[in-house]
């Protein structure tokens, strides 16, 4: 079939028991046996780039050590479409977006023909954001069970986008969203269930000294000069320039550098220009480092958040924000702003620190630049907090889980 | 012919005495082997009889042999007395060593076969293996043997037991686990350390009954129902805790559940302390579960763990630390259903709003949203039959099985009582400990904490 990737697993599911346990992988081979013969038909906007593609690519591979048959399909879109999904996701996240007829004929064009391209065999037909949402259209032909998976900040909505994309949403079996506030009045169930990380991909595996001192060598970085550091592709919503201006607050007592690092995203063209405005921001200016690292790139992304004294991450709207998980999962000291699913992960003062401004962040990197024990602590807590609650082998979980609650409608439920 | 018979007569009649004194000697040497025998059968007896089984043995394997070597001697003697050439002597000494090796032989594996068959016989975790050992005796002794019969007839030997030196060298070391496996279980059966039955505990955390001890390894049923194959080197060398003998059965098993939950999004949102009381009232009980709950497991880790979601919400929120803490300091524990609980939380905040009235609404998306809490319970391959399992396997379960049956039973199955206190009462008679269990408040706990309380517990009472 059309833009179906197969994937190789990375890691067996046995390498997870010593950071998981034991009972945690039994429980989960007990749940994927109750989908014998069945197919879970994943869809999405890209295999590439972005929080949801990277989750996929691990994620589908372990569905399939587990047993259960899942593949992966990606709709086909080009430039414009991709332009007008932007806007869609800029929308929902609250800004002010001009959506024209004309787009919105775009987005269902495509959608007509990726309903004609593509078939539907799944038994559970899983999509992911509003990309892939009008496939809804199908479910009047093929029947199963059809869930929409939303990875966005959807709490303050554009009116106009959100009510287009619910008249898709309301004919799903369920939704799913990452924090509490996202969820909307709809008719359907909503499901609240975290994005998550994988610990053994190269992104978040422990790496040896050699490697992030050749990293950190690569871009021109002191080793021993307090380090800042944000992960995150170049956007407007990820507030780099926001970083900048506390980052030159902190520099006017501390000695320390700072780091912008990301990378672009197929179905995210803004990227470029974002760029270009925090190189230009950043000018002149040897204690701060712009690093564009292609998708490819995750032991240097690995061996930067290992090399920071800091984590960063000022959004301004944040789906659920997995880059804070993998500096948490890394026990670094975060400071992250109070948005999207941030504070479920950074539980203020206990698993790291939240901020709502820019002056803010820069008191909170103040505060944990000056007391490295009180960072070490809230470093460790929240390495614990990632284990209990974000690890891609509780994710699994519960997408089965919700996968076994579409066909029960009681609160107990007995296998 | 008739020539060759005169000449042979005339020979012996003047060399008759060189004929007569070697057969003579023969046949002495057969009756003094007739004679000692009986008195070295005789003497053996007196001494053996009721000392050891084995005596019986050997008398049965020599008893014609010891005759043969008679014979062998005789003609051995017989030979060097007569008239023979230097050379035909020679032959017929190759020949008679040859016999006597031969024979020695025979009897050397005849006996020990004989002889370890009657020990194997004595232990039951040898008899899988007692082909395999008789195989490897017979094969060294006919070696040696072998070797010996090359050396009298002059063949150079020195290479061959260099050949076959490295050859047990290599042997050796090929099979040193299987040795040592070999030599451990003889260990083993000596010290009578294990025995089929017993519950032991290893090094590396495994755990279960004792089913076979074979010359290899030691067989393990698990907790899980797994079977686990234990080197008997790694028992010998390791440390292992043997707890002897199952305790007391219960009359009916414990099989362990696990709980896993999903968290459904209600749509319902609160604002302000007034939206909050009144939908309290009318949220599931499955929604308070969980805003009472949850942190048990996600926040596990920290001591103190935080406290239900209302009272994070209103501290939070509003700042309101009073009426936070008296939400906090709500005792789970003492309600038996959440109907109950739920009343309390509400009547806290009602009561508080009554005396003073609250009008402070919750910042843009920092809202209280009401979550259900989705529970999918399923039965683990973890099985225990008395405290002694009991506890093993509560050191392996997962914190969901651990919540399910002491949070979860209790109050959204509406049982009153932790499902552990009711098995051990019901099934184990316990009543004693029953009690404490049942009175034991685990909401003073971190989930590992309270796991490991309640092994100490019960470890206290197996001793």
């Amino acid at each position: 079939m059309q833009n179906e990737i197969h994937l190789q697993s990375r890691s067996r599911l046995k390498d997870y028991e010593p950071v998981v346990g034991k009972s945690s992988l039994e429980e989960l081979k007990m749940l994927a046996a109750k989908f014998s013969g069945k197919i879970v038909q994943i869809i999405n906007s890209t295999f590439v780039g972005g929080g949801v593609a990277e989750i996929l690519e691990h994620m589908v591979p372990l569905l399939n050590q587990l047993g259960v048959d899942a593949r992966w399909n990606v709709i086909s879109g080009g430039e414009e479409f991709f332009e007008v999904t932007k806007k869609f996701h800029n929308a929902l996240h609250g800004n002010r977006e001009k959506i024209s007829s004309k787009d919105l004929a775009l987005f269902s064009e495509v959608t007509q023909r990726n309903l004609k391209e593509m078939s539907f065999y799944g038994d559970i037909i899983f999509v992911h954001d509003p990309q892939p949402v009008g496939l809804i259209a199908q479910k009047k032909n093929v029947g199963k069970k059809w869930l929409w998976r939303c990875h966005i900040d959807v709490s303050n909505p554009d009116k106009k986008v959100w009510k287009f994309l619910r008249s898709f949403i309301v004919d799903y079996d369920a939704a799913v969203f990452s924090a509490p506030n996202f969820a909307h009045p709809l008719p359907i169930r909503q499901f609240l269930i975290t994005p998550s990380i994988d610990p053994l991909s190269d992104k978040n595996k422990e790496l040896d000294s050699g490697t992030i001192n050749s990293v950190l060598a690569k871009y021109g970085l002191i080793p021993d000069k307090p380090m800042i550091v944000q992960i995150s592709r170049f956007d407007r919503l990820k507030d780099p320039l926001g970083v900048i201006e506390a980052f030159k607050m902190v520099r006017k007592s501390i000695d320390c550098q700072l780091v912008l690092a990301g990378g672009t995203a197929t179905d995210d063209p803004e990227c470029t220009e974002v760029y270009s405005e925090v190189k230009k921001q950043a000018e002149g200016n040897t204690d701060i480092h712009i690093l564009l690292v292609p998708p490819e790139s995750d032991i240097e992304i690995n061996a930067l958040q290992r090399a920071a004294t800091i984590i960063i991450q000022k959004s301004l709207k944040e789906g659920f924000g997995l880059t804070i998980s993998e500096a948490l999962w890394k026990s670094k000291p975060v400071v992250a702003s109070a948005v999207g699913g941030i504070p479920l992960q950074v539980k203020n003062k206990l698993t790291g620190l939240l901020c709502y401004t820019v002056e803010g962040a820069a008191y909170a990197l103040r505060q944990l630049l000056a007391n490295p024990e009180y960072a070490n602590r809230l470093g460790q807590n929240g390495r614990e907090h990632v284990k209990q609650n974000f690890l891609i082998t509780g994710h699994l979980k519960n997408y089965l889980l919700m996968f076994l609650a579409l066909d029960h409608n009681s609160d107990v439920i007995y296998l | 012919m008739v020539d060759w018979l005169t000449d042979s007569w005339l020979w012996l009649t003047h060399n008759w005495l060189y004929v007569v004194v070697p057969l003579v000697v023969f046949l002495a040497t057969y009756v003094v082997g007739l004679w000692a025998r009986r008195v070295a059968y005789r003497a053996f007896n007196r001494w053996a009889v009721g000392k050891w089984q084995g005596s019986q043995i050997i008398i049965q394997i020599t008893r014609t042999p010891f005759i043969y070597w008679f014979l062998i001697l005789g003609a051995f003697i017989a030979i060097q007395i007569s008239k023979l050439d230097s050379a035909g002597k020679i032959l017929a000494d190759k020949i008679l060593a040859s016999l006597f090796v031969f024979s020695l032989t025979w009897v050397v594996v005849s006996l020990s076969v004989k002889i370890l068959k009657l020990y194997t016989g004595k232990v039951p975790r040898l008899q899988t293996s007692e082909n395999v050992i008789i195989n490897i005796i017979r094969i060294a002794i006919a070696v040696v043997g072998a070797l010996i019969l090359l050396d009298v007839w002059g063949a150079p030997t020195t290479p061959l037991i260099l050949l076959l030196a490295a050859v047990i060298l290599i042997a050796a070391l090929s099979f040193r686990d299987l040795l040592a496996n070999l030599y451990s279980s003889f260990q083993l059966a000596q010290g009578e350390q294990i025995k089929v039955g017993d519950f032991i505990k290893l090094e590396s955390g495994d755990s279960g009954y004792v089913t076979d001890v074979t010359w290899s390894n030691t067989r393990l049923r698990a907790l899980d129902g797994n079977l686990i194959l234990v080197p008997n080197s790694r028992l010998v060398q390791g440390t292992i805790i043997n707890y002897g003998r199952p305790l007391k059965k219960a009359t009916r098993p414990f099989r362990f559940y696990t709980r896993l939950y999903l968290k459904e999004l209600t749509g319902l949102s609160a604002s302000n302390l007034a939206g909050l009381a009144n939908l309290i009232k009318k949220v599931p009980d499955s929604v308070i579960y969980y805003h009472t709950h949850h942190f048990l497991e996600e926040y596990h880790y920290l001591t103190p763990e935080p406290a239900n979601d209302f009272a994070l919400w209103i501290s939070d929120e509003f700042g309101d630390e009073v009426l936070g803490e008296k939400l906090a300091s709500i005792n789970i524990f003492d309600f038996l259903s959440i109907g109950a609980l739920r009343s309390r939380i509400e009547g806290v905040i009602t009561d508080y709003l009554s005396k003073k009235p609250e009008e402070r609404t919750a910042r843009d998306g920092r809202e209280f949203h009401f979550i259900k809490s989705v529970s999918f319970i399923m039965p683990t391959s973890y099985v225990a039959h008395d405290l002694r399992e009991f506890v093993e396997v509560l050191r392996q379960v997962s914190i969901d099985s651990l919540s399910y049956h002491i949070f979860e039973a209790r109050l959204k199955l509406k049982k009153g009582v932790n499902d552990f206190a009711i098995w051990i009462e019901e099934c184990l008679d316990d009543k004693d400990l029953a009690e404490k269990l049942a009175y034991l408040d685990p909401y003073n706990y971190t989930l590992e904490g309270l796991r490991s309380t309640i092994i100490q517990v019960i470890e206290k009472r197996i001793k």
